[in-house]
């Protein structure tokens, strides 16, 4: 799953039957810096994403991608590669200032 | 499967029923040099990785299917935790 922020929801005129009573979200992912910053900036390119959870738009929220993301749809099928699986109510991320070299070992051979 | 660290905890209230109860954590995946790469992404973990630690994330959906059921909207588990990436050369 990605983090992003939402940015607005999306109105069909006209859809497949497959995706009656689900809602769409313009998503704006977030990058590591912004996430850190904590600007309310994403940085991604923006996508659209199937949702059911009805987030606010400014909110941020999990979206899971690929295949994964029509499991809320099984037994039935439906388009989407991209779902809204959680809403953040808060991120505590703290990543270090530099990053460290790999905890480096050896095999008994 | 990837190398990648924990670089944050995440709480959300509101989520996917298939969610409930699992620990949710902020990787970032590693090059082979340490350095982080891409952009953050949310793990569910049930092996208690810490911040800062570096775990194997595996991106197959299937295990979480197992785990947390077939309609489960995740695909990111940590799978193992780091002790040391060995050298090759065994010295």
């Amino acid at each position: 799953m990605r983090l992003g922020i939402v940015r607005g929801h999306v109105v069909l005129n006209e859809a497949v039957p497959e995706l009656a009573g689900t809602r769409l979200l313009l998503v704006d992912p977030l990058t590591a810096g912004n996430l850190a910053a904590a600007n309310g900036k994403g940085g991604g390119t923006p996508l659209v994403v199937a949702d059911h959870l009805a987030p606010h738009v400014g909110q941020t929220i999990a979206f899971v991608e690929g295949r994964e993301a029509a499991n809320p749809y099984w037994p039935g099928r439906a388009p989407v590669d991209a779902y809204c699986s959680l809403l953040v109510d808060a991120v505590d991320f703290r990543p270090p200032a530099q990053d460290a070299p790999l905890p480096r070992g050896w095999i008994k051979g | 499967m990837y190398l990648a660290r924990i670089d944050g905890t995440l709480t959300a209230t509101h989520k996917h029923p298939t969610l409930v109860g699992s620990r949710l954590l902020v990787a970032r995946r590693l090059e082979a040099d340490g350095s982080a790469v891409g952009e953050p992404v949310v793990v569910l973990d049930w092996l208690g990785a810490g911040h800062g630690s570096t775990v194997v994330v595996s991106t197959d959906g299937d295990f979480l299917r197992r785990r947390l059921g077939d309609t489960a909207p995740a695909r990111l588990a940590v799978v193992g935790l780091v002790d040391a990436v060995a050298s090759g050369d065994r010295r």
